[in-house]
């Protein structure tokens, strides 16, 4: 169904962000509440305005905004659920669906603005619950002092600071949503700006530290050239076929008989912007720089959300624009072959001797972007034509891939955010600038340090926790999708059949490879924190919501491993709806 | 959670039960170790555990009174799901794969689980019994209840798995546990050797079973059950001769967990664990993991008879088969010179086992040449005999360690704690005890006639369907290999008959033959119990074989058909049309009189006698002894030079099997051993070695890229960009 996107058919379906809207109001208001009075002119009136003047106690409690922002995530997470289900999808415990409504433009000619399907909701969901953790773990953690102690709430930034923080994840997360709805090039370019510029201003957050601010600039001024860069592939796009609807775009790359200069250059400059959003080698260089200098909760929020937003741009334009029905290979697939490796090579090396804990991960995000973006480029060698067409099977294969890299990005809010979330506890006591914060911590903080022992076996894939399951089911998507010309071809002799594969094999093969070498990194932590002697034997201060947020993620890490198969479904589901309706 | 909530997922939470149970043992046994009430009342755990297990037992009771009237066979499929993903098969298609756990309740399953949680809560009861009053044990108590509940959760496991990938990880989870207890007393090294002995030898099979396993993957795409047992041979048949190597090395795997020759050798060294883990291991539980696994082979053998393919799988019977003649008859041969109590028990369980072997592999020859009716008789025979084996050898194992405690007390008691030089295990320090260990040597009795098949008592039943069956195969349907292990079936029967009486009489009948025997007392409180349970479980194999037992897999006739035709075969040896045929007569005879006079009449003439004067045993045996005494008198023969002979000798060195281990481990293996050291050391090290290093400084070189200077990342972008346009530009 198609509705205007004022009418009230139409906005209906974006309450969530109608919630995200008015909890943004709400925080400006509430926060700004006060007892200043306007007296009325000529006379000796003084009326209270409410607005402005002293605050009241309440409302200057330094986590109260937290606490609207926790609310509105939550409100935001209801509303989506509300809007789920329907004609053919009703069975909410199956998996995770919702009925295709696009919105358009007002007027004769209507243009198609969003897309509210099972793929979009889903990765509203993943937002609104990687934003609701950040702002959780946030609300005790924003301190004034760059070494504070404990809950008290002296220590913690002003209440006006608050504000400011909680205001940009609102809307951030506004922005991601709109970029997950996104129909339009141009739509889905301003809703990037406005999810990254809040972010960009988030990493320098810390006025007070060198490191942030540098980092912050640093990170805006990579970020908006990449942004230039893409959005000047955009126009050289909207120069050639005259639109910016994805639709239009697709039918016009279709009908193209031999590749042209101008869609080509759009389209490799495009992939430049969403390249850094991504973090891919060698657009990834800022990267560690923005991780170690931010804040861990917002260094969280770069590496699952902000990277799921590269994500989002990526398959809407490889996988609905240039990806060819049949015929010749994707423009795209040698070079994002090479990337692919490159970039999980690079991320996995630089790991390895990374002595601080936040660059560490920033390069292991890196590496996961490399797994995933390897992940893409087997589906256009799918679709490939040199292989045979396969009735059912192949589609499977594809919607497995982009179902894997979905799922991957969903449970990376759980490891992910949770390791940085150990780390911001680590930096409640001390910044944490290199390893040893690590050292003993199984000694003081068992529960703590048996958390981030699972999140960085998880990250380094190993069974049956769910960063496994994600490697696991994009290298079978891979390694179908190579293999089946062999497979279907010949009789089973192994070394032919290994020869015959399609070169996409190799990037399963790069994924083992790397994987055997982020292990070194990743256990490398277990040892650090089991076997290492620590200087205090003390435990942590005690930051309880934080350690619900560690504990919570570390729960969702083993749950989301040993039963899957809601999640998968659910992302096979949205895999299929980027297909089907585009 | 896919599937209701039915029955089947009750059924499959039993291993879960004990399976986490162990951790509150063991960490409540870490913190309260010492403390009274821990000691006293929780019995340093092990009435945790046997609450455990009577859940464990009550589950199982409500399972089996649910489908024992039943031919239902129950199936709870993807109980706990974890992974499902597809697999692109040669000819294009795809299998869904599913890894997960789900129950498989048939007869042979529901049989095993009732065997398993019956006899693994009286083991538990005895424990507590015979470990708990032991010094030597105190404050590790709560190990060995964790350990044997795990070891429990891994048997109950592996019998209601469905589908072989769980049933080979519980196999494995049983081997870690058996390697734990086996190795109880690790202070002891000899208890640590015999441990590392027991898990190296079932390693060479499980290594067999798993390459049997990965060929059966790929020639089913699955290891599950359904799909396994359901497949149509017509529309997909497969390589025999592949499927033939899958099935002998699974066999393999059993042979290793089951000590069948030539992978026997770890099983009497298993001994050096305590007796409750012997009774664990060797009768209840582990060796018959390797018979369930051949019995899960059935429908294979039946399936693939009921097809076109050209070929059967009737050799791999025979192999079976053989491999259980040979060692039936070598482990009895074995058990004729053991002294040590528990090595004649162990010996003999190698060689009751080798007769379930036999009898199975009776039962696949008969399936696989289409012979069903024939091949569930033995089967059914097989199965009863490995339940009537299981009673009385767990009997067995307990009463012996009743003995062997009450020895040790008594020894305590006369020297006052000196323990140099003394065996509390050796037979020839015992004898007479029939009069001071009145319920012991009841049972004792009861399980060693079981064992040996004195007519209408337990394994008789099954025995004589086995020897009958396997004759049967050889003479009238053309399996002449199988005259082999059919003449040293009936043979070790009687063999049978003469080291159980040996050993009884040894222990229990004629003079004391030290001080120490003189002064033993049945005092211990928790043992008597579950013997006298088995005693009776024993010595009522008729009813149970009137249960079903033998005809549970086949069409299921009335109840009192089955016990006429067991007594009827026994006695008449008429087959089911009602033909009375000689042969089976004098075959059954011979086998009664072989194993129930021969063999205990030697016996008895070597080793019987009346009690010391005035000493009298309780009624229930006091007939054994005097018969014994009479013969003695009667009877009495030299065997020195027997005793003597070379042929004894090569038996009491276990004809040479263990030397022979020995030389070709310290000199084929321990080389070769010595040569993969090296070059893992300069050779694999070396090469990782080098990869870490060149990965190290690979990555500090590449972080020098990362300068910190947003101009050179500009710069990096710009490169980047124009990256992806030339190789974009290039693809085209």
């Amino acid at each position: 169904m198609a509705y205007d996107a004022v009418s009230v058919e139409g906005i209906k379906y974006l309450l969530p962000e109608l919630v995200l809207v008015s909890g943004i109001l709400t925080l400006f208001i509430i926060t700004n509440l006060g007892d200043a009075k306007i007296r009325l002119p000529l006379t000796r009136l003084r009326i209270p305005a409410l607005l402005g003047g002293n605050r009241f106690k309440w409302n200057s409690d330094p986590r109260l905004p937290g606490v609207i922002s926790v609310f509105t995530f939550i409100l935001a997470i209801a509303m989506l659920i509300q809007t789920l289900g329907g004609d053919t999808c009703n069975d909410l415990v199956e998996k995770f669906c919702a009925e295709t409504t696009i919105l358009t433009t007002t007027g004769n000619n209507p243009v198609d603005l969003l897309k509210l399907d099972s793929f979009s909701r889903l990765f509203e969901l993943m937002f609104f619950l990687a934003l609701l953790l950040v702002s959780a773990a946030s609300i005790n953690r924003l301190q004034a002092d760059s070494n504070p102690s404990n809950d008290d709430l002296d220590q913690l930034l002003d209440n006006r600071r608050q504000v400011d923080f909680h205001l940009l994840l609102l809307i951030s997360g506004l922005g991601m949503t709109i970029v997950a709805m996104s129909m339009n090039l141009f739509v889905l370019f301003v809703g990037l700006e406005l999810a990254s510029l809040p972010i960009y201003v988030m990493v320098a957050f810390h006025k007070e530290s060198k490191a942030g601010t540098e980092a912050g600039v640093k990170y805006f001024i990579t970020g908006a050239i990449s942004s230039a860069i893409g959005l000047y592939g955009m126009s050289l796009l909207y120069l050639w076929s005259g639109s910016l609807q994805l639709s239009v775009l697709e039918a016009t790359w279709a009908a193209m008989a031999t590749p042209e200069t101008l869609p080509l250059f759009g389209i490799s400059l495009l992939l430049v912007g969403f390249g850094f959003k991504i973090s891919a080698v060698p657009f990834h260089f800022v990267a560690p720089d923005a991780y170690s200098g931010a804040s861990s909760p917002v260094a969280a929020l770069l590496a699952t959300a902000s990277k799921t937003l590269g994500f989002i741009g990526l398959m809407r334009i490889l996988m609905i624009i240039t990806l060819p029905e049949t015929g010749d290979a994707a423009v795209w697939m040698l070079a994002f072959g090479i990337l692919s490796v490159v970039t999980m090579t690079w991320g996995n090396l630089a790991a390895l001797g990374s002595e601080n804990p936040k660059r560490m991960l920033a390069y292991s995000s890196v590496a996961h972007a490399g797994y995933m973006m390897a992940a893409l480029v087997a589906v256009a060698a799918w679709k490939n034509g040199s292989f045979v067409e396969n009735n059912s099977g192949g589609v499977m294969a594809v919607e497995l891939i982009i179902g894997a890299i979905i799922f991957h990005l969903f449970v990376l809010i759980s490891f992910k955010i949770g390791a940085f979330m150990v780390i911001s506890h680590l930096e409640t006591e001390d910044e944490v600038t290199d390893m040893s914060s690590l050292h003993g911590l199984a000694k003081r903080e068992p529960i703590i340090a048996t958390s981030m022992f699972v999140f960085m076996l998880a990250l380094a894939g190993v069974p049956p926790l769910a960063g496994f399951m994600s490697k696991f089911l994009m290298v079978t998507g891979i390694v179908q999708v190579a293999s089946a010309d062999v497979l279907t071809n010949t009789e089973i002799d192994l070394i032919p059949t290994f020869l015959g594969m399609h070169w996409t094999f190799f990037l399963a093969i790069s994924i083992f490879i790397n994987s055997a070498i982020s292990l070194y990194y990743y256990l490398r932590i277990g040892v650090l924190m089991f076997f290492e002697e620590s200087t205090t034997r003390l435990p942590l201060p005690k930051v309880s919501i934080l350690r619900f947020v560690i504990l919570l993620c570390a729960l969702a890490t083993i749950f989301l491993g040993i039963n899957s198969d809601w999640l998968v479904e659910s992302a096979i589901e949205a895999a299929s709806t980027l297909f089907t309706n585009s | 959670m896919a599937g209701d909530v039915s029955v089947e997922f009750w059924v499959a939470t039993i291993p879960f039960v004990p399976l986490l149970t162990f951790p509150i043992i063991l960490f409540l046994g870490q913190y309260f170790n010492g403390k009274d009430w821990w000691k006293n009342i929780l019995k340093e755990g092990g009435a945790i555990s046997l609450m455990s297990m009577g859940v464990v037992l009550i589950l199982t009771s409500m399972v089996v009174a649910q489908f024992i009237g039943e031919m239902h066979h129950g199936q709870g499929k993807d109980i706990l799901d974890w992974i499902t993903f597809d697999v692109l098969r040669s000819d294009g298609m795809t299998n869904g794969v599913n890894l997960g756990f789900g129950i498989y309740i048939d007869h042979v399953s529901l049989m095993l689980l009732f065997v398993a949680s019956f006899l693994c809560f009286l083991i538990n009861w005895f424990s507590i019994g015979y470990m708990n009053t032991d010094k030597i044990n105190d404050n590790r108590n709560h190990r060995f209840y964790a350990e044997f509940l795990i070891f429990c959760s891994g048997m109950l496991g592996m019998v209601l798995a469905d589908n072989f990938l769980w049933l080979f990880i519980f196999w494995e989870i049983m081997g870690l546990c058996s390697y734990l207890l086996i190795g109880f007393y690790y202070e002891k090294p000899s208890a640590a050797s015999a441990a590392k002995k027991a898990f190296l030898t079932t390693r060479v099979g499980d290594v067999f079973l798993m390459i049997g396993l990965i060929i059966m993957w790929n020639i089913y795409g699955s290891l599950e059950f359904d799909v396994i047992f359901g497949w149509n041979y017509f529309t997909n048949p497969v390589d025999m001769t592949l499927l033939k190597t899958a099935l002998i090395l699974m066999f393999i795997g059993a042979v290793g967990k089951s000590a069948q020759f030539p992978l026997h050798v770890w099983l009497p060294d298993a001994m050096e664990g305590p007796t409750p883990v012997s009774a664990l291991i060797h009768a209840a539980t582990m060796v018959n993991a390797g018979l369930y696994l051949v019995a899960r082979m059935f429908p294979i053998f039946t399936g693939t008879a009921d097809s076109n393919l050209i070929g059967d799988l009737a050799d791999v019977g025979i192999i079976i088969a053989m491999i259980g003649g040979i060692t039936a008859f070598m482990a009895a041969g074995i058990a004729f010179v053991q002294n040590d109590i528990k090595k004649v028990l162990a010996y003999s369980t190698m060689s009751q086992l080798a007769y379930i072997f036999t009898g199975l592999g009776a039962a696949l020859w008969f399936a696989s040449k289409g012979k069903s009716e024939l091949a569930l008789f033995a089967l059914g025979a097989s199965l009863f005999h490995l339940f009537n084996h299981a009673m009385a050898k767990g009997m067995l194992f307990m009463a012996s360690g009743s003995v062997i405690h009450e020895m040790h007390h008594a020894h305590h008691h006369i020297s006052h704690g000196e323990h140099e030089g003394f065996d509390a295990q050796d037979m020839t320090n015992m004898g007479g005890l029939a009069s001071k260990l009145p319920i012991t040597s009841t049972a004792m009795a009861a399980g060693s006639m079981s064992i040996i098949g004195i007519p209408l008592i337990g394994g008789f039943w099954s025995k004589e369907g086995i020897i009958a069956k396997v004759w049967k195969a050889a003479i009238y349907d053309g399996g002449y290999l199988l005259f082999i292990p059919a003449i040293l079936l009936l043979i070790s029967a009687g063999m049978t008959g003469f080291y159980m009486s040996r050993m009884w009489f040894m222990t229990f009948a004629g003079k004391p033959k030290t001080k120490v025997a003189e002064h033993v007392h049945e005092e211990t409180p928790w043992i008597k119990f579950p013997l006298v349970i088995l005693t009776f479980m024993t010595l009522g194999g008729i009813v149970f074989a009137s249960l079903h037992f033998v005809n549970w897999v086949s069409t299921g006739h009335a109840l009192h058909y089955d016990l006429v035709y067991e007594m009827k075969h026994a006695f008449l040896a008429m087959d089911k049309e009602g033909v009375i045929d000689s042969t089976f007569l004098i075959l059954t005879w011979a086998t009664i009189g072989l194993s129930s006079l021969i063999g205990p009449i030697i016996a008895m003439s070597l080793y019987g006698g009346n009690l010391k004067d005035g000493e009298k045993a309780i009624p229930t045996v006091s007939w054994l002894v005097k018969i014994s005494g009479m013969v003695r008198n009667r009877w009495q023969f030299n065997n020195k030079s027997l005793a003597e002979s070379g042929l004894a000798e090569a038996l009491r060195r276990r004809l040479y099997f263990d030397d022979l281990y020995d030389w070709f481990c310290l000199k084929i293996i321990v080389p070769i051993g010595l040569g993969a050291a090296l070059f893992d050391k300069k050779g694999i090290d070396g090469v990782i070695k080098g990869i870490e290093s060149g990965s190290q400084s690979t990555s500090t070189w590449i972080r020098k890229l990362t300068t910190g200077s947003a101009r050179d990342y500009i710069m990096m972008v710009a490169l980047g960009s124009l990256l992806l346009v030339g190789l974009i530009w290039g693809m085209v």
